[in-house]
């Protein structure tokens, strides 16, 4: 089993391990042609609105509530986890996004929890919220960086910002899923008499999005996943598909539903475009088509405006 | 101009635990993240004089960090190596243990101390390891003749994403291989929340291992 080498062998050991590291750092910086044209725009605030959302991708939404700014689940670079690259642009210029009086965070997978995201906006964010237990996987940046716990709250200056409990997975290695068995939640987002549930990643649990519309009953707005739906025995336990995010939708008692969590990522099985398709779909058929409010990324659309 | 609906949330202040942040903070520690109570007396203390507990922080949630099943067999999955000595290259495996870790990259408010088990960001986001290597060369006529025993310290310094994409290390350890101990300096780079690395280990005074590439295969 000895093998003898020549002298150069430290040499070609050498070279051999900087392509390796070069390589897979390159994957992170390729680029590649989108299947869905953002749109594109320059101010993403909007002129006399309340209450208005606009969809950068995947479950990152810049949500405006009367002075101040929310951001879901950052994801503003080019790859998910150094491997998968996004299919679409991201649907802001992140240099024109104004200051972020709170990040709210989901759980800990890398296409909600995006530290390279995160890098990118750091002078702009006031707080972040993670999950309980999630703080570990917040290295340390220059805004404050919060846990809340399921159905505890924040309130500062009026804004409140509650964590509600929703069915996912809470690890962001696979193996720490053993213990982070808490580290996915929803938001509740109130200011001024509005109110916002920001679903981030679920399953459908009935039982806790009517625990939520009981504490929460007048929601304007509801953004919820609505994929990956393929193959649907696997992805039951951790995603709604579009036809469980309407039931949400109903358990909730929101008056509007943005889909989101589609079209960003190639994920599970799912055709390009299908989750988008079937909530088309089933929403006709199920006469909620006036509640459900289809974005495409980069779009942003007044969900209150302001009162004449 | 605002709307005059009640919040929900006030109508249901028995179920909902509000609390405004401004507020003096309260210290709420929850359990220690590892099992090993008695060696973690040492550990305890020097959390205590680094005086990151010091925080006030009202809702911080150790990791109830734990060996599994599973992360005991990934420890068992080794790393292969070429070691290259006296102008002959051997094959090699390598393992890896971290018996103690302290991560100067970890959110300030956490315990910067892993005992056993370390979450990948925990230790490419900055670290300072102690880490033991048994490593088996195929060498010599006996089983036993090829291993070498290692122990040292190693940091880590986070380049891209935190240290999840790119993260270097350098080190120096000891061992003991054929009846002879002696030094040891090392340097690594680390793709794929460190998943995926490589490393150079240089013994000057190791005829036979002088030069070690070791391609690093390790999840937690």
């Amino acid at each position: 089993m000895t093998v003898r080498f020549s002298k150069s062998i430290r040499s070609l050991v050498l070279v051999a391990s900087v392509a390796l590291v070069v390589g897979c750092t390159r994957l992170g910086s390729q680029t590649t042609r989108p299947f869905f044209e953002p749109l594109a725009h320059d101010v993403p605030g909007a002129a006399g609105a309340r209450l208005s959302v606009l969809w950068i991708g995947h479950a990152t939404m810049l949500i405006q509530i009367d002075d101040k700014w929310i951001l879901t689940d950052p994801f503003l670079v080019r790859t998910m986890g150094q491997i998968q690259r996004r299919v679409s642009p991201v649907g802001l210029d992140v240099d024109r996004l104004p200051t972020i009086d709170a990040v709210l965070i989901s759980h800990m997978h890398f296409d909600h929890l995006s530290l390279g995201s995160l890098e990118r906006i750091e002078r702009r964010v006031r707080r972040l919220f993670v999950p309980e237990g999630g703080l570990v996987y917040v290295t340390d940046f220059a805004f404050d960086a919060r846990e809340l716990r399921a159905w505890r709250c924040f309130e500062e200056n009026g804004l409140r910002i509650t964590a509600v409990p929703v069915d996912h997975d809470g690890g962001r290695y696979g193996l720490d899923s053993a213990w982070m068995t808490k580290s996915a939640t929803g938001y509740v987002v109130e200011y001024h008499g509005l109110s916002f549930y920001f679903g981030g990643d679920t399953a459908y649990d009935q039982r806790e999005f009517l625990r939520t519309r009981r504490l929460f009953p007048h929601l304007d707005l509801a953004l919820l996943p609505i994929a990956p739906i393929h193959p649907r025995d696997h992805m039951r336990t951790l995603h709604m598909d579009p036809d469980e995010a309407l039931d949400a939708l109903s358990d909730l008692g929101a008056r509007t539903m943005i889909p989101m969590h589609f079209d960003t990522l190639v994920a599970g099985t799912d055709a390009p475009g299908e989750a988008r398709e079937l909530l088309t779909v089933r929403a006709r058929a199920r006469g909620m088509v006036d509640r459900v409010d289809l974005l495409r990324i980069g779009e942003r659309r007044v969900v209150v405006p302001m009162a004449k | 101009m605002h709307a005059a609906r009640p919040s929900a949330a006030k109508r249901n202040c028995d179920v909902l635990v509000c609390r405004d942040w401004t507020e003096t903070p309260r210290f709420v520690h929850s359990r220690v993240p590892f099992r090993h109570r008695g060696a973690a007396a040492g550990v305890a203390i020097a959390v205590y004089l680094r005086g990151r507990a010091a925080f006030g922080d009202d809702a911080v949630t150790e990791p109830a960090i734990r060996p599994t099943p599973l992360w005991l067999v990934a420890q068992l999955a080794p790393s292969p190596e070429i070691a290259y000595g006296e102008s002959v290259a051997r094959l090699g495996l390598r393992w890896q243990l971290t018996p103690l870790l302290y991560s100067f990259g970890t959110n300030r408010r956490l315990s910067p101390w892993r005992i056993g088990v370390v979450e990948p960001l925990v230790r490419q986001s900055g670290s300072v390891e102690l880490f033991l290597s048994p490593e088996y060369l195929v060498r010599g006529p006996t089983f036993w003749d090829g291993w070498l025993w290692r122990t040292g310290l190693r940091t880590y310094l986070p380049i891209v994403e935190r240290g999840d994409y790119l993260s270097v290390s350098f080190g120096a350890s000891c061992y003991e291989f054929a009846g002879r101990a002696g030094a040891s300096y090392e340097i690594g780079a680390y793709v794929l929340f460190g998943i995926v690395g490589a490393q150079i280990t240089f013994s000057p005074r190791s005829g036979p291992a002088q030069t070690i590439a070791t391609l690093r295969l390790r999840y937690f």
